[in-house]
Parts: C-alpha cells; sequence; structure tokens
C-alpha cells in the first residue's frame, strides 16, 4: 500500500549552517491494511519522512508510492485516499465541531449533508458536542476531533505524526484505543510515527530510526526477542569503576544507559545467579540491581548503543536492522543524490 | 464540483471566523470612519483645489475611505494567513485534494466578501453627502467594482503574507507597501495638482486606477461610465492586477521546499 524506495532529503544549509541529511537511502513497504508505527528519538528523521509522505516536502531523490500512485507525479491522487492526523491541531478553533467536520468533508468535494456527522463523530465522546467550539474542548476531544475529521472521508491510508503529543496518558490510552479498532474494523493502512514506545507495542510492525536511517522493522514480539530473554540492570554508585570491575572480574560487558548498567541476552536461569553473584561481590558500590524483560524501549536503548544523551529513558526507538536488511540502502556513506 | 464546493467552504470559514471576532468588525469598519471624520472635518476649511470648488475635502476623501476600508479589510483578512499556519489550519487544508488555486481563491474570496460587506455598510452614509447611487445598474456596478477591488488588494495581502513568518513582519510589509499604495491612490488629494515624477508614480499604481473605478459613479451613471475609455482602461488596469496577484499566490504556494543534492 504504501512503497518507499531509498528515499533521502537533504535540507540546504542557511548561513554558516552546512547542509543536513534528514534522510538517507530510506526503504520501506507497508501492507495493506497494517498497522505500522515509526520510531526513533527526536532528529531521526520520522517527521522529515511523514512531511514527504503527506506531500508538503519534496525530496532529494527516492520515490514513494501510496495506494499504487506515485506520490511525486500524481499528490492529488494520494490526497484523495489519504488522511492526515498532524501532530499539532489542524482545526479551526473559532469554528463549531460540525463545522470543521463540514469544512473538512468539502474540501474532499463532500457535502455535510452527504456525509452524516452524526454518525462520524459516533464512536467519538464528541456525539453530543456538534454544535460546540473547538476552543472549548479539552485536548483528548479534540484529538479525536482531529481523527474524527480525517476519518469522515473514509481513507485507506491513514498517516499520524505524534498523534498523542500533549495528552495525559488516559486521554492517550483512549485515543490509540479508538484508533486500533477502527483500523482493524476498516481494514486501514496506518503509518504513525511516535517517540513513545508503549505506543508501538499494539502495532502489527514497528520501524525503528535513527540518523535518517531504517535499523530495525519488525513485529513488537520480534524485536523484544531479538534481546533475548531477559536483562540485568544494575544502578551502582560509580558506574565507570564497576562496569571496569565487571569487566575484568567476571567478564561481562555491560552496556551504560544513563545511570544504568544493562547485561543483556541472559536466560532465565543465569539472570538470578548472575545478580546474586553481583550482589554478593559488589554490594557496597549498588543502589539497586534487577531483573527485566526486554520491552521495545530496551531494543532501541540496545541497538543505539545506550548512550543517554541520544535516548530519554521513556520512549525513543533506534536500532540495527533486524527484518528488513535486504531493503536497506547502502549505509552511513553519503553519496550524490539524483533529482 | 469539488472546486466549487471547496472555494465556497473556505469562503464561508473566513466569514463565520470574522463574525465570531468583535474586534476585527469594529477595527475594520472604526478606524477609516474615523479617519474620514477627521481629516475630512479638518481639511475641509482649506481644501480647495482649481476646478472642485463644488466639493467638501469630506465629500472627495468618501471614494478613497471606502478604498481605505476595502484596504485595512483585505489586510486583517491576510494576517488569517500567518494565524492558520501557526494555529496549523493550513496544513490540513495543504494535504487536501484540491488545487493551489481553490485554497487561494477560496481565501481571498472569503476575504473580499468580508470587505465588501462593510463597504456595504459604509456606502449608507453617501446620501448624507448628496452622493446617489442611481439608478439600480450604477448602483450594481459599484458593488461589481468593489468586490474586484477587495479581490486585488486581499490578494496582494495574501501574496505578502505567504512568506511572511510573523504577523509583526506582516505589519511591517502592510506599512512600506500597502498603506503607500493607498497613499499615492489619490484618496487623499487629488492627482491633478502633483508635480509630474509623482503623478507618474500615482498613474502606474493600479490602486489609482481602482480609485477611479470606486468615485466615478457617484457622478455618473453605469451607461455612461461603460462607454467612458478612460473608465474601462481603469478597469482594464485593476482587473489585471486581480488576476496578476491570484497568479503569483497561486504560484508561491505551490512551492514547496525541497531537498538538495547532497555531495
Amino acid at each position: 500500500m504504501i512503497r518507499i524506495r531509498r528515499l533521502t532529503h537533504v535540507y540546504a544549509g542557511r548561513g554558516r549552517q552546512k547542509a543536513r541529511p534528514a534522510l538517507l537511502h530510506f526503504n520501506l513497504h507497508v501492507a495493506e491494511g497494517e498497522f505500522c508505527v515509526i520510531s526513533g528519538p527526536n532528529g531521526s528523521g520520522k517527521s522529515t519522512l511523514f512531511h514527504i509522505l503527506c506531500g508538503m516536502l519534496l525530496p532529494s531523490a527516492g520515490s514513494v508510492t501510496i495506494g499504487g500512485y506515485d506520490l511525486f507525479r500524481v499528490p492529488r491522487m494520494v490526497r484523495r485516499i489519504t488522511g492526515v492526523v498532524f501532530q499539532s491541531p489542524a482545526v479551526d478553533k473559532y469554528l463549531s465541531v460540525g463545522e470543521n467536520m463540514a469544512l473538512y468533508a468539502a474540501l474532499y468535494g463532500r457535502s455535510g449533508k452527504a456525509v452524516s456527522l452524526a454518525e462520524a463523530l459516533e464512536w467519538t465522546d464528541l456525539k453530543n458536542r456538534l454544535h460546540q467550539r473547538v476552543n472549548t474542548l479539552s485536548g483528548g476531544l479534540a484529538r479525536q476531533l482531529e481523527l474524527a475529521k480525517c476519518l469522515l472521508t473514509r481513507p485507506t491510508v491513514l498517516l499520524l505524526d505524534e498523534p498523542t503529543n500533549g495528552l495525559d496518558p488516559a486521554s492517550r490510552r483512549n485515543f490509540l484505543h479508538m484508533l486500533k479498532s477502527i483500523q482493524r474494523e476498516r481494514a486501514m493502512t496506518v503509518l504513525m510515527t511516535t517517540h513513545i514506545f508503549s505506543e508501538a507495542e499494539e502495532a502489527h510492525r514497528v520501524v525503528i530510526m535513527k540518523d535518517g536511517q531504517l535499523l530495525a522493522c519488525d513485529t513488537p514480539s520480534h524485536l523484544r526477542s531479538s534481546m533475548g530473554r531477559e536483562m540485568v540492570v544494575v544502578v551502582p554508585s560509580d558506574t565507570a569503576s564497576l562496569a571496569r570491575a565487571l569487566k575484568q572480574d567476571m567478564n561481562l560487558n555491560p552496556l551504560l544507559f544513563g545511570e544504568e548498567l544493562r547485561l543483556e541476552n541472559v536466560g532465565t536461569t543465569e539472570s538470578l545467579s548472575l545478580l546474586e553473584t553481583i550482589l554478593s561481590h559488589y554490594r557496597s558500590q549498588i543502589h539497586s540491581v534487577a531483573i527485566k524483560q526486554a520491552a521495545l524501549e530496551d531494543v532501541f536503548i540496545h541497538l543505539t548503543g545506550g548512550h543517554p544523551a541520544e535516548s530519554p529513558p521513556c520512549s525513543h526507538s533506534d536500532s540495527r536492522s533486524l527484518g528488513e536488511a535486504d531493503e536497506r540502502g547502502p549505509p552511513l556513506e553519503r553519496e550524490t543524490t539524483e533529482q | 464540483m469539488i472546486t466549487v464546493r471547496a472555494t465556497i467552504a473556505l469562503a464561508q470559514r473566513e466569514f463565520t471566523r470574522f463574525v465570531r471576532q468583535p474586534q476585527r468588525v469594529i477595527g475594520s469598519i472604526g478606524q477609516p470612519i474615523l479617519f474620514w471624520l477627521f481629516l475630512g472635518t479638518g481639511f475641509t476649511g482649506s481644501f480647495r483645489p482649481p476646478g472642485m470648488e463644488g466639493i467638501s475635502y469630506i465629500e472627495f476623501f468618501y471614494p478613497g475611505v471606502l478604498l481605505m476600508l476595502l484596504l485595512f479589510s483585505s489586510i486583517f483578512s491576510s494576517i488569517t494567513v500567518i494565524e492558520d499556519r501557526d494555529q496549523g489550519f493550513l496544513q490540513s487544508v495543504l494535504v487536501a485534494p484540491i488545487s493551489r488555486l481553490v485554497i487561494v481563491f477560496g481565501k481571498i474570496l472569503g476575504g473580499a466578501l468580508i470587505a465588501l460587506t462593510q463597504a456595504m455598510l459604509f456606502l449608507v452614509l453617501a446620501p448624507f453627502l448628496g452622493l446617489f447611487l442611481s439608478p439600480v445598474g450604477t448602483a450594481a456596478l459599484e458593488l461589481l467594482l468593489l468586490l474586484i477591488t477587495a479581490l486585488g488588494f486581499t490578494a496582494l495581502g495574501f501574496l505578502c503574507a505567504w512568506s511572511m513568518k510573523s504577523t509583526a513582519g506582516f505589519h511591517a510589509i502592510m506599512m512600506v507597501l500597502l498603506m503607500p499604495l493607498w497613499l499615492l491612490s489619490g484618496a487623499l488629494f487629488p492627482i491633478q495638482h502633483v508635480p509630474p515624477w509623482l503623478r507618474l508614480v500615482m498613474e502606474t499604481n493600479p490602486v489609482t486606477h481602482a480609485l477611479v473605478l470606486l468615485r466615478l459613479p457617484f457622478y455618473h451613471t453605469a451607461e455612461h461610465l461603460l462607454n467612458d475609455r478612460d473608465f474601462l482602461a481603469s478597469l482594464w488596469i485593476v482587473v489585471i492586477w486581480v488576476i496578476v496577484s491570484i497568479w503569483l499566490s497561486v504560484l508561491r504556494i505551490e512551492k514547496r521546499e525541497k531537498g538538495i543534492l547532497y555531495k
């Protein structure tokens, strides 16, 4: 449904700023009816990719087809079948819920009568708020309106750019639940960017990006299993000295992430004995130690090498290609892009 | 059908937003009226240009204020382009399957209709000055000319606003470009009595021709004007100004940032 081939985008330098590559030979194929989540830290190229996919940015090179239409040759055909939910609100706050919906329908050539607005809001909490002004809605309801507006025209492809930004956890969960059930019901192809890992857990496939490249692309469970069964996470008083000690005394290579040292890919029985050994030898140097099941967040930390500056502990993703190695372009060498 | 429906929807949105912001209504109507009353009253005693002895300054200035009203209204409408972009609304319009012309024309038409409504309210004052638009054909012509001029101002405002990153930047452009166009239109002083260089500047200003179009129906019938070569020449100039402004606006919004070649 969405096919991205060798997509490269380089932002022109301004003044003394050098040209900055945001996407490098990015390849991805999202199948019809698939729910695919793209994750990565800030500056990984997610937003650039999203802006290219919704036709607001022209890439340096590469091709994109959506629903069989070439995005750069027939953008209007692509727009007809695509709904877009932006990170920031894209509704008119001076208009009511119903007026916003009717306006959006008109932009897609439909009248408010042809599309039943009340029916379109049936699945939301906005059912009885058709005449309420948007500037009086809560953040969660405004996001629901955003989604309802995009679904009004029954798109076959839905693009979402960090749609839960600024929402509280309950509203976020509610929004994702609605999105997921509609996606399933309509067999819609969904491509969503996020930097919140818990949002990626529900996806059919998760793409992890870093520095404009695809590092990993697989189902959430496969990504987690690539990390091994369990890991031992140690929070020492001095990470450097404990890391050195573990290397010298036990021939272990812990991964540094913030204040933590992580010993990955440990079996269930080994993890317990490892924990006991570490505690018995280094108890005085340790604040806490735990055995943990790998989560998507840990996949990200693993693949990015656990550099704290790039990976806030809550959510970012990154990694080395697991599932789509054949689709990847050449790695980080930079070449002249053809137009 | 999608083109018509989307254009009407975008224009209608402009109108709805306008009436829901009372401060905009007051600002765009109040300021020209105050200008007209204060300047018109102040200059009435000393305004005696040769050949125009029978006209008071408040009457002379009236079509100029009508023009100013269109200008101010279009400026306020154009500022919403920047607001729409800042508030994110523009994104959803740009990803809709409509041509860029529809986006530009919908926005401009909405702004022009707001200006026209304000101008019609101001026209109510004309009979108090002894200015009448009769017969009905002449009144209809005046309304049409007001709409065309409003389209020109709004399109020009749209073109300037699109490139602006902030409303403060747009205000600067307004003061150095849009206001001088009005000042040099003959709204404040007659073109006949200015130095030759200034007259040349004023004659090349399309807004001068718009003022001619707005002033003459108060003194001549539509039938007479449509046979007047000077009037028709001014009409052509204004129509060309409108078309060029809309065309440049479309070109401007069609332009998308493109990635560069990387070496």
